[in-house]
Protein backbone atom coordinates (compact mmCIF):
# COMPACT_ATOMS: atom_id res chain seq x y z
CA UNK A 1 0.00 0.00 0.00
CA UNK A 2 1.22 3.98 -0.74
CA UNK A 3 0.00 5.45 2.16
CA UNK A 4 3.58 4.69 4.16
CA UNK A 5 5.28 6.71 1.23
CA UNK A 6 4.12 10.63 0.58
CA UNK A 7 6.45 10.66 -2.40
CA UNK A 8 4.49 7.74 -4.03
CA UNK A 9 0.60 9.13 -3.01
CA UNK A 10 1.92 12.54 -4.91
CA UNK A 11 3.69 10.04 -7.84
CA UNK A 12 0.24 7.94 -8.14
CA UNK A 13 -2.29 10.42 -8.19
CA UNK A 14 -0.14 12.83 -10.32
CA UNK A 15 0.12 9.61 -13.29
CA UNK A 16 -3.10 8.84 -12.79
CA UNK A 17 -4.70 12.78 -13.36
CA UNK A 18 -2.20 12.94 -16.13
CA UNK A 19 -3.26 10.22 -17.86
CA UNK A 20 -7.46 11.17 -16.80
CA UNK A 21 -6.98 14.07 -18.18
CA UNK A 22 -5.30 13.24 -21.76
CA UNK A 23 -8.10 10.62 -21.94
CA UNK A 24 -11.34 12.92 -20.94
CA UNK A 25 -9.89 15.26 -23.62
CA UNK A 26 -9.91 12.58 -25.99
CA UNK A 27 -13.15 11.57 -25.71
CA UNK A 28 -14.44 14.81 -24.78
CA UNK A 29 -15.56 12.70 -21.50
CA UNK A 30 -17.85 15.57 -19.96
CA UNK A 31 -20.09 14.55 -16.76
CA UNK A 32 -22.28 18.10 -17.10
CA UNK A 33 -22.73 17.47 -20.75
CA UNK A 34 -24.15 13.03 -20.30
CA UNK A 35 -27.11 14.86 -17.72
CA UNK A 36 -27.08 17.85 -19.81
CA UNK A 37 -27.68 16.44 -23.21
CA UNK A 38 -30.13 14.09 -22.23
CA UNK A 39 -32.66 17.18 -20.94
CA UNK A 40 -31.27 19.52 -23.63
CA UNK A 41 -31.19 17.58 -26.86
CA UNK A 42 -33.18 14.16 -25.52
CA UNK A 43 -29.81 12.86 -26.57
CA UNK A 44 -28.44 9.96 -23.56
CA UNK A 45 -26.01 8.77 -25.91
CA UNK A 46 -22.78 9.67 -23.75
CA UNK A 47 -24.54 8.80 -20.35
CA UNK A 48 -24.43 5.74 -21.56
CA UNK A 49 -20.93 6.02 -20.42
CA UNK A 50 -21.05 7.17 -17.10
CA UNK A 51 -23.30 3.64 -16.55
CA UNK A 52 -20.68 1.93 -17.77
CA UNK A 53 -18.32 3.41 -15.81
CA UNK A 54 -20.25 3.11 -12.22
CA UNK A 55 -20.83 -0.64 -12.86
CA UNK A 56 -17.17 -1.34 -13.92
CA UNK A 57 -16.54 0.46 -10.73
CA UNK A 58 -18.68 -1.22 -9.06
CA UNK A 59 -17.54 -4.98 -9.95
CA UNK A 60 -13.57 -3.63 -9.48
CA UNK A 61 -14.30 -2.69 -5.78
CA UNK A 62 -16.96 -5.84 -4.76
CA UNK A 63 -13.93 -8.19 -6.35
CA UNK A 64 -11.05 -6.57 -4.09
CA UNK A 65 -13.34 -6.05 -0.89
CA UNK A 66 -14.08 -9.59 -1.75
CA UNK A 67 -10.23 -10.18 -1.79
CA UNK A 68 -9.80 -8.59 1.38
CA UNK A 69 -8.02 -5.96 -0.47
CA UNK A 70 -10.57 -2.86 0.70
CA UNK A 71 -9.91 -2.55 4.43
CA UNK A 72 -11.40 0.67 4.53
CA UNK A 73 -14.67 0.00 3.79
CA UNK A 74 -16.32 1.72 3.19
CA UNK A 75 -14.15 4.29 2.67
CA UNK A 76 -12.85 7.60 5.10
CA UNK A 77 -14.90 10.82 4.64
CA UNK A 78 -18.37 8.85 3.40
CA UNK A 79 -20.71 9.99 6.51
CA UNK A 80 -24.84 9.32 6.89
CA UNK A 81 -26.97 10.62 4.05
CA UNK A 82 -28.92 13.71 5.00
CA UNK A 83 -30.68 16.14 3.35
CA UNK A 84 -27.98 18.34 2.64
CA UNK A 85 -27.00 15.43 -0.31
CA UNK A 86 -30.11 15.88 -1.87
CA UNK A 87 -29.72 20.08 -2.13
CA UNK A 88 -26.05 20.13 -2.31
CA UNK A 89 -26.73 17.56 -5.50
CA UNK A 90 -29.27 20.05 -7.04
CA UNK A 91 -26.94 23.36 -6.61
CA UNK A 92 -24.20 21.04 -7.57
CA UNK A 93 -26.12 20.18 -11.12
CA UNK A 94 -27.31 23.59 -11.80
CA UNK A 95 -23.69 24.92 -11.42
CA UNK A 96 -21.66 22.42 -13.43
CA UNK A 97 -24.09 22.95 -16.45
CA UNK A 98 -23.66 26.50 -16.27
CA UNK A 99 -19.92 26.13 -15.77
CA UNK A 100 -20.20 23.96 -18.92
CA UNK A 101 -18.16 21.06 -17.16
CA UNK A 102 -17.76 19.68 -13.44
CA UNK A 103 -15.23 19.88 -11.24
CA UNK A 104 -12.78 17.55 -13.65
CA UNK A 105 -14.75 19.11 -16.98
CA UNK A 106 -13.47 22.30 -16.11
CA UNK A 107 -9.96 21.15 -15.47
CA UNK A 108 -9.45 19.20 -18.92
CA UNK A 109 -11.04 22.29 -21.06
CA UNK A 110 -9.12 24.46 -19.19
CA UNK A 111 -5.99 22.29 -19.32
CA UNK A 112 -6.90 22.37 -23.65
CA UNK A 113 -7.22 26.53 -23.39
CA UNK A 114 -10.70 27.04 -22.45
CA UNK A 115 -10.95 30.87 -21.23
CA UNK A 116 -14.61 30.07 -19.52
CA UNK A 117 -13.42 26.89 -18.01
CA UNK A 118 -10.42 29.14 -16.04
CA UNK A 119 -12.87 31.80 -14.62
CA UNK A 120 -15.23 28.61 -13.63
CA UNK A 121 -12.12 27.25 -11.96
CA UNK A 122 -11.82 30.61 -10.32
CA UNK A 123 -15.28 30.24 -9.00
CA UNK A 124 -14.61 27.35 -7.63
CA UNK A 125 -11.70 28.37 -5.30
CA UNK A 126 -14.46 31.32 -4.64
CA UNK A 127 -17.07 28.95 -3.56
CA UNK A 128 -15.59 26.65 -1.35
CA UNK A 129 -13.97 29.60 0.47
CA UNK A 130 -17.68 31.32 0.45
CA UNK A 131 -19.32 27.90 2.07
CA UNK A 132 -16.88 28.12 4.30
CA UNK A 133 -18.52 30.96 5.94
CA UNK A 134 -21.97 29.44 6.20
CA UNK A 135 -20.46 25.87 7.47
CA UNK A 136 -21.84 25.80 10.93
CA UNK A 137 -25.09 26.36 10.34
CA UNK A 138 -24.84 24.32 7.41
CA UNK A 139 -23.27 21.01 9.15
CA UNK A 140 -25.78 22.01 11.91
CA UNK A 141 -28.87 21.35 9.21
CA UNK A 142 -26.96 18.32 7.87
CA UNK A 143 -26.64 16.53 11.38
CA UNK A 144 -30.38 17.26 12.19
CA UNK A 145 -31.86 15.61 8.78
CA UNK A 146 -29.85 12.40 9.10
CA UNK A 147 -31.96 9.76 7.49
CA UNK A 148 -30.51 6.54 8.06
CA UNK A 149 -28.02 6.98 11.68
CA UNK A 150 -26.82 3.78 11.29
CA UNK A 151 -26.05 2.80 8.21
CA UNK A 152 -23.81 4.45 5.15
CA UNK A 153 -24.46 2.38 2.40
CA UNK A 154 -27.76 0.25 1.08
CA UNK A 155 -26.01 -2.65 1.70
CA UNK A 156 -25.65 -2.44 5.61
CA UNK A 157 -28.85 -0.62 5.70
CA UNK A 158 -30.79 -3.77 4.53
CA UNK A 159 -28.32 -5.50 6.90
CA UNK A 160 -26.99 -7.89 3.44
CA UNK A 161 -24.03 -8.98 2.10
CA UNK A 162 -23.01 -6.15 -0.31
CA UNK A 163 -22.28 -9.20 -2.79
CA UNK A 164 -26.44 -9.72 -2.91
CA UNK A 165 -27.02 -6.43 -4.54
CA UNK A 166 -23.65 -5.96 -6.18
CA UNK A 167 -23.83 -9.33 -8.49
CA UNK A 168 -27.85 -9.14 -9.73
CA UNK A 169 -26.76 -5.26 -10.44
CA UNK A 170 -23.57 -6.02 -12.35
CA UNK A 171 -25.06 -8.94 -14.31
CA UNK A 172 -28.60 -7.20 -15.31
CA UNK A 173 -26.15 -4.46 -16.80
CA UNK A 174 -23.72 -6.60 -18.44
CA UNK A 175 -26.82 -7.68 -20.32
CA UNK A 176 -28.01 -3.95 -21.15
CA UNK A 177 -24.28 -3.63 -22.21
CA UNK A 178 -24.04 -6.11 -24.48
CA UNK A 179 -27.14 -5.39 -25.94
CA UNK A 180 -26.11 -1.65 -26.45
CA UNK A 181 -22.76 -3.30 -28.16
CA UNK A 182 -24.78 -5.46 -30.72
CA UNK A 183 -27.19 -1.98 -31.07
CA UNK A 184 -24.29 -0.36 -32.43
CA UNK A 185 -24.87 1.98 -29.40
CA UNK A 186 -21.80 2.81 -27.81
CA UNK A 187 -19.74 3.56 -30.53
CA UNK A 188 -19.85 6.72 -32.67
CA UNK A 189 -17.76 7.68 -36.09
CA UNK A 190 -15.64 10.71 -35.18
CA UNK A 191 -14.08 13.12 -37.76
CA UNK A 192 -11.74 14.44 -34.79
CA UNK A 193 -8.34 14.12 -35.06
CA UNK A 194 -7.04 11.29 -31.96
CA UNK A 195 -10.74 10.14 -30.82
CA UNK A 196 -10.77 7.58 -28.41
CA UNK A 197 -14.14 5.53 -27.61
CA UNK A 198 -15.61 6.92 -24.31
CA UNK A 199 -16.30 3.70 -23.45
CA UNK A 200 -12.67 2.82 -23.43
CA UNK A 201 -12.34 6.65 -21.12
CA UNK A 202 -14.97 5.25 -19.36
CA UNK A 203 -13.28 1.71 -18.41
CA UNK A 204 -9.76 3.82 -17.78
CA UNK A 205 -11.43 5.64 -14.87
CA UNK A 206 -12.61 2.55 -13.21
CA UNK A 207 -9.42 1.35 -13.41
CA UNK A 208 -7.96 4.48 -11.94
CA UNK A 209 -10.47 4.77 -8.82
CA UNK A 210 -10.04 1.13 -8.21
CA UNK A 211 -6.16 1.69 -8.01
CA UNK A 212 -7.09 5.03 -5.60
CA UNK A 213 -9.02 2.68 -3.34
CA UNK A 214 -6.63 0.24 -3.36
CA UNK A 215 -3.66 1.97 -2.81
CA UNK A 216 -4.09 5.01 -0.86
CA UNK A 217 -7.57 4.01 0.97
CA UNK A 218 -10.27 5.80 -1.10
CA UNK A 219 -11.55 6.36 -4.47
CA UNK A 220 -10.76 9.59 -6.19
CA UNK A 221 -11.49 13.37 -4.94
CA UNK A 222 -10.71 16.60 -5.75
CA UNK A 223 -12.56 19.56 -4.41
CA UNK A 224 -11.28 19.77 -1.03
CA UNK A 225 -7.88 20.83 -2.83
CA UNK A 226 -9.85 23.72 -4.56
CA UNK A 227 -10.93 24.48 -0.29
CA UNK A 228 -7.41 24.73 0.33
CA UNK A 229 -6.36 26.57 -1.66
CA UNK A 230 -8.95 28.80 -1.39
CA UNK A 231 -7.79 28.72 2.81
CA UNK A 232 -3.91 29.19 1.48
CA UNK A 233 -5.22 32.50 -0.51
CA UNK A 234 -7.15 33.12 2.58
CA UNK A 235 -4.83 33.08 5.48
CA UNK A 236 -2.32 35.34 2.89
CA UNK A 237 -4.83 38.06 2.29
CA UNK A 238 -6.63 38.18 5.02
CA UNK A 239 -4.94 36.31 8.05
CA UNK A 240 -7.68 37.87 10.83
CA UNK A 241 -10.79 36.76 9.10
CA UNK A 242 -9.13 33.46 8.06
CA UNK A 243 -8.26 32.48 12.04
CA UNK A 244 -12.02 32.90 13.07
CA UNK A 245 -13.44 30.63 10.13
CA UNK A 246 -13.52 26.95 11.97
CA UNK A 247 -14.25 25.13 8.46
CA UNK A 248 -10.52 25.65 7.98
CA UNK A 249 -9.25 24.22 11.49
CA UNK A 250 -11.21 21.07 11.13
CA UNK A 251 -9.45 17.51 10.56
CA UNK A 252 -12.00 15.34 8.80
CA UNK A 253 -9.73 12.83 8.34
CA UNK A 254 -7.78 11.10 10.92
CA UNK A 255 -7.77 7.49 10.86
CA UNK A 256 -4.53 4.85 10.78
CA UNK A 257 -4.96 2.71 7.32
CA UNK A 258 -5.10 -0.77 9.03
CA UNK A 259 -3.04 -2.22 6.10
CA UNK A 260 0.58 0.02 6.92
CA UNK A 261 -0.39 1.87 9.60
CA UNK A 262 -0.08 4.90 8.30
CA UNK A 263 -1.81 7.88 9.36
CA UNK A 264 -4.07 9.50 6.79
CA UNK A 265 -4.85 13.14 7.96
CA UNK A 266 -6.05 16.31 6.84
CA UNK A 267 -8.25 19.29 6.07
CA UNK A 268 -9.56 22.09 4.08
CA UNK A 269 -7.16 24.25 6.09
CA UNK A 270 -4.15 25.34 4.08
CA UNK A 271 -1.77 23.18 5.37
CA UNK A 272 0.08 20.79 2.93
CA UNK A 273 -1.04 17.15 4.26
CA UNK A 274 -2.64 14.05 3.13
CA UNK A 275 -5.44 15.40 1.55
CA UNK A 276 -3.18 17.58 -0.25
CA UNK A 277 -1.23 14.92 -1.09
CA UNK A 278 -4.28 13.10 -2.23
CA UNK A 279 -5.64 15.47 -4.90
CA UNK A 280 -3.63 18.44 -5.71
CA UNK A 281 -1.61 15.66 -7.73
CA UNK A 282 -4.72 14.81 -9.07
CA UNK A 283 -5.90 18.41 -10.22
CA UNK A 284 -2.76 19.39 -11.78
CA UNK A 285 -2.29 15.86 -13.43
CA UNK A 286 -5.96 15.91 -15.48
CA UNK A 287 -4.76 19.99 -16.43
CA UNK A 288 -1.49 19.12 -17.45
CA UNK A 289 -2.83 15.47 -19.20
CA UNK A 290 -5.14 17.52 -20.83
CA UNK A 291 -2.84 20.23 -22.37
CA UNK A 292 -0.27 17.69 -23.64
CA UNK A 293 -3.14 15.54 -25.29
CA UNK A 294 -3.84 19.44 -26.77
CA UNK A 295 -1.06 20.32 -27.94
CA UNK A 296 -0.20 17.01 -29.18
CA UNK A 297 -3.30 17.54 -31.89
CA UNK A 298 -2.40 21.01 -32.42
CA UNK A 299 -5.75 22.34 -30.97
CA UNK A 300 -4.12 23.46 -27.67
CA UNK A 301 -4.98 27.43 -28.15
CA UNK A 302 -6.56 30.50 -25.90
CA UNK A 303 -9.62 32.71 -27.24
CA UNK A 304 -9.97 35.44 -25.07
CA UNK A 305 -12.94 37.05 -27.27
CA UNK A 306 -16.04 35.25 -25.79
CA UNK A 307 -19.36 36.65 -24.81
CA UNK A 308 -19.23 38.22 -21.42
CA UNK A 309 -22.55 36.72 -20.62
CA UNK A 310 -20.86 33.27 -20.55
CA UNK A 311 -17.75 34.62 -18.88
CA UNK A 312 -19.93 35.55 -16.05
CA UNK A 313 -22.08 32.10 -16.44
CA UNK A 314 -19.23 30.18 -16.08
CA UNK A 315 -18.28 32.24 -12.85
CA UNK A 316 -21.60 32.03 -11.37
CA UNK A 317 -21.47 28.50 -12.10
CA UNK A 318 -17.89 27.68 -10.78
CA UNK A 319 -18.96 29.35 -7.44
CA UNK A 320 -22.22 27.18 -7.41
CA UNK A 321 -19.77 24.38 -7.83
CA UNK A 322 -17.70 25.14 -5.30
CA UNK A 323 -20.18 25.86 -2.39
CA UNK A 324 -22.02 23.02 -3.56
CA UNK A 325 -19.50 20.29 -3.39
CA UNK A 326 -18.59 21.27 0.19
CA UNK A 327 -22.38 21.55 0.84
CA UNK A 328 -23.28 17.57 -0.45
CA UNK A 329 -20.22 17.05 0.68
CA UNK A 330 -18.46 15.55 -2.28
CA UNK A 331 -18.50 16.25 -6.13
CA UNK A 332 -19.96 14.37 -8.87
CA UNK A 333 -16.32 12.28 -9.05
CA UNK A 334 -16.55 11.27 -5.11
CA UNK A 335 -20.49 10.15 -5.34
CA UNK A 336 -20.85 9.27 -8.87
CA UNK A 337 -17.36 7.63 -9.51
CA UNK A 338 -16.76 6.43 -6.07
CA UNK A 339 -20.18 6.31 -3.50
CA UNK A 340 -22.71 5.31 -6.07
CA UNK A 341 -20.25 1.98 -6.72
CA UNK A 342 -20.42 1.05 -2.94
CA UNK A 343 -24.13 1.97 -3.05
CA UNK A 344 -23.75 4.88 -0.57
CA UNK A 345 -26.52 6.74 1.07
CA UNK A 346 -24.98 9.90 0.64
CA UNK A 347 -24.20 9.64 -2.91
CA UNK A 348 -27.59 8.12 -4.07
CA UNK A 349 -29.52 11.13 -2.44
CA UNK A 350 -26.73 13.44 -4.37
CA UNK A 351 -27.66 11.62 -7.45
CA UNK A 352 -31.27 12.60 -6.67
CA UNK A 353 -30.13 15.96 -5.96
CA UNK A 354 -28.37 16.24 -8.94
CA UNK A 355 -30.68 15.09 -11.90
CA UNK A 356 -33.67 17.98 -11.23
CA UNK A 357 -30.41 20.42 -10.69
CA UNK A 358 -29.18 19.82 -14.34
CA UNK A 359 -32.62 19.93 -15.69
CA UNK A 360 -32.95 23.47 -14.30
CA UNK A 361 -29.33 24.40 -15.39
CA UNK A 362 -30.37 23.32 -18.85
CA UNK A 363 -32.65 25.69 -18.85
CA UNK A 364 -30.93 28.09 -17.87
CA UNK A 365 -27.89 27.51 -19.95
CA UNK A 366 -30.04 27.27 -23.31
CA UNK A 367 -32.08 30.49 -22.16
CA UNK A 368 -28.22 32.91 -21.58
CA UNK A 369 -26.84 30.95 -25.20
CA UNK A 370 -30.15 31.61 -27.59
CA UNK A 371 -30.32 35.08 -26.41
CA UNK A 372 -27.09 36.43 -26.70
CA UNK A 373 -26.60 38.43 -30.07
CA UNK A 374 -25.64 36.46 -33.17
CA UNK A 375 -23.36 38.21 -35.47
CA UNK A 376 -21.77 37.23 -38.61
CA UNK A 377 -18.28 36.27 -38.59
CA UNK A 378 -18.46 36.54 -34.69
CA UNK A 379 -20.45 36.89 -31.82
CA UNK A 380 -19.52 38.89 -28.37
CA UNK B 1 -28.52 21.50 -55.54
CA UNK B 2 -25.53 22.59 -57.26
CA UNK B 3 -22.57 24.68 -55.38
CA UNK B 4 -23.17 27.32 -57.81
CA UNK B 5 -27.02 28.04 -56.06
CA UNK B 6 -24.93 29.03 -53.02
CA UNK B 7 -25.00 32.31 -52.96
CA UNK B 8 -23.73 33.21 -49.16
CA UNK B 9 -22.47 31.92 -46.56
CA UNK B 10 -23.55 32.01 -42.89
CA UNK B 11 -20.25 32.61 -41.08
CA UNK B 12 -20.25 32.22 -37.08
CA UNK B 13 -17.15 31.85 -35.19
CA UNK B 14 -17.76 29.63 -32.32
CA UNK B 15 -14.49 29.31 -30.75
CA UNK B 16 -13.96 29.52 -26.70
CA UNK B 17 -17.60 28.90 -26.01
CA UNK B 18 -18.77 27.30 -23.45
CA UNK B 19 -20.38 24.06 -23.79
CA UNK B 20 -23.03 23.12 -25.86
CA UNK B 21 -23.24 26.49 -27.70
CA UNK B 22 -22.06 25.87 -30.36
CA UNK B 23 -24.70 22.93 -30.80
CA UNK B 24 -27.72 25.58 -29.70
CA UNK B 25 -26.21 28.06 -32.14
CA UNK B 26 -26.04 26.13 -35.30
CA UNK B 27 -29.77 24.36 -34.77
CA UNK B 28 -31.00 28.18 -33.91
CA UNK B 29 -29.51 29.36 -37.29
CA UNK B 30 -31.03 25.95 -38.91
CA UNK B 31 -34.38 26.45 -37.73
CA UNK B 32 -34.06 30.64 -38.77
CA UNK B 33 -32.64 29.78 -41.86
CA UNK B 34 -34.41 27.12 -43.44
CA UNK B 35 -35.46 28.19 -46.67
CA UNK B 36 -32.57 29.71 -47.55
CA UNK B 37 -30.39 26.44 -46.38
CA UNK B 38 -32.72 23.94 -47.60
CA UNK B 39 -33.14 25.69 -51.28
CA UNK B 40 -29.20 25.71 -51.28
CA UNK B 41 -29.29 29.67 -51.11
CA UNK B 42 -27.40 29.83 -47.95
CA UNK B 43 -24.90 27.52 -46.41
CA UNK B 44 -23.65 27.95 -42.71
CA UNK B 45 -20.51 27.18 -41.94
CA UNK B 46 -19.42 27.04 -38.13
CA UNK B 47 -15.69 27.40 -36.73
CA UNK B 48 -14.99 25.75 -33.29
CA UNK B 49 -12.33 24.13 -30.93
CA UNK B 50 -14.83 22.13 -29.90
CA UNK B 51 -14.40 18.48 -30.88
CA UNK B 52 -17.90 17.36 -29.40
CA UNK B 53 -19.48 19.74 -31.63
CA UNK B 54 -17.86 18.06 -34.54
CA UNK B 55 -19.86 15.11 -34.19
CA UNK B 56 -22.85 16.49 -32.39
CA UNK B 57 -23.61 19.28 -35.26
CA UNK B 58 -23.37 16.68 -38.42
CA UNK B 59 -25.50 14.38 -36.63
CA UNK B 60 -28.22 16.79 -36.18
CA UNK B 61 -27.86 18.65 -39.65
CA UNK B 62 -27.44 15.18 -41.80
CA UNK B 63 -30.38 14.27 -39.93
CA UNK B 64 -32.53 17.33 -41.06
CA UNK B 65 -31.44 16.18 -44.40
CA UNK B 66 -28.58 18.54 -45.16
CA UNK B 67 -24.79 17.69 -45.93
CA UNK B 68 -21.65 18.30 -44.06
CA UNK B 69 -17.92 18.46 -44.07
CA UNK B 70 -15.90 19.15 -41.11
CA UNK B 71 -12.03 20.54 -42.07
CA UNK B 72 -9.44 20.62 -39.60
CA UNK B 73 -7.87 24.15 -40.07
CA UNK B 74 -5.07 25.16 -37.77
CA UNK B 75 -6.28 24.68 -33.85
CA UNK B 76 -10.04 24.72 -34.76
CA UNK B 77 -12.60 22.52 -37.11
CA UNK B 78 -14.69 23.92 -39.62
CA UNK B 79 -18.19 22.93 -40.30
CA UNK B 80 -20.21 23.40 -43.38
CA UNK B 81 -24.17 22.62 -43.28
CA UNK B 82 -26.24 23.12 -46.09
CA UNK B 83 -27.49 21.54 -49.22
CA UNK B 84 -23.79 20.88 -51.53
CA UNK B 85 -22.25 17.70 -52.58
CA UNK B 86 -19.94 17.06 -49.29
CA UNK B 87 -16.84 16.70 -50.95
CA UNK B 88 -16.66 19.73 -52.66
Amino acid sequence: MLTASTFLIYAVGGLIGLLAGFLMHRSDYCVAGMFRDTFLFRDSFRLRFLCIQLIVTMFFFEFFRMLGLLPLYPFPLLGFASAANIIGGFIFGIGMVMAGGCVVGTLYKMGAGSVISAVAFIGLIAGSALYAEFHPWWASFAKATIFFPSAKTLPELFGVNPALLFLPTASISALIFIKWHKENKIVRQSEVKGYIQPWKTAVALALFALVSYVLIGMPLGITIAYAKIAAMIESLLIPEHFSTVTFFQLTPLNITHPSTGALLQGGAGPQIDSLWAIQFPLIAGIVLGSTFSAMLLGEFSITYKVPRRQLIMGLVGGILLGISARMSPGCNVWHLMGGLPILALQSLLFLFGLIPGTWVGSKILAHIILKQSMQPTGNN
Amino acid sequence: MSDQKIQETIAIDMRGQICPACLLVAMDTLNKHREALTKGLEKLCIITDNREATTTIPTTARNMGYSVTVTKIDSFYQICVGRFTPDK
